[in-house]
């Protein structure tokens, strides 16, 4: 493929702000539109974005895939540890154990924001893996 | 013969798909009416969360999230399976 460098340039430039802006949807999940799984989709834009502009072998020297596998796996125990806490603490499977808080406040809404970091990580690393290996191939 | 065979059945199959879909049209369904309006009105206050899409998907429905983190890992799995490196 052909270099080019307006597109070399902006995709690196660009790259670092989509994954803010994926974590910032991620964090804000329960005050603001977004959460986990949609932030976890802008997670991999970035991610598929580099690989695009600058190749699929330099993102995976960036972005490691055994990483991307780590993250993936470790995220689904960690979804089923946080459920499990509920059910230690008196409540329900999937119970959220932690104060509610009032509405609207940065701490609130107890365990939702932490699964939604969890499920963040996960689907961003999920789809980030699933498009290196297919763009591997071609 | 084939066309006119493969043609008789295509026109069954869409016959039968619109006497199925038009038998489930109903223009005043939607969710119950009662739990649009608890999820409303009580939602932010019994999860904490403002955003009602979050306090449902992870608080009310969180079993069936904890399902869709599955079929995520297992289309990684699977993924990785088919087009991974051969070592």
């Amino acid at each position: 493929m052909r270099e080019s460098e307006i597109v070399d340039m902006v995709s690196r430039k660009l790259t670092p702000y989509i994954l803010l802006l994926g974590l910032y949807l991620i964090s804000f999940g329960h005050l603001s539109p977004g959460g986990g799984f949609q932030g976890g989709a802008v997670l991999a834009t970035g991610v598929i974005q580099l690989a695009l502009a600058r190749g699929v072998k330099e993102t995976r020297d960036l972005f490691p895939l055994r990483r991307f596998n780590l993250v993936e796996t470790a995220g689904f125990f960690l979804f089923l540890l946080i459920g499990t806490i509920g059910m230690f603490a008196g409540l329900s499977f999937l119970g959220n154990f932690l104060p509610i808080g009032t509405p609207g406040r940065i701490p609130s809404a107890g365990f939702i924001f932490f699964l939604n970091l969890v499920i963040g990580l996960k689907v961003g690393a999920g789809v980030s893996l699933i498009c290196l290996y297919i763009m591997e191939e071609g | 013969m084939g066309r006119i065979a493969k043609g008789a059945a295509t026109a069954l199959l869409v016959a039968a798909l619109a006497v199925v879909l038009v038998s489930t049209l109903d223009l005043d369904s939607g969710p119950p009416a009662d739990l649009k309006n608890h999820l409303y009105y009580h939602g932010s206050e019994q999860t904490g969360s403002i955003n009602l899409v979050s306090a449902i998907y992870l608080s009310y429905r969180a079993f069936d999230t904890l399902g869709e983190t599955v079929i995520m890992l297992l289309s990684v799995v699977g993924a990785a399976t088919v087009l991974g490196d051969r070592e």
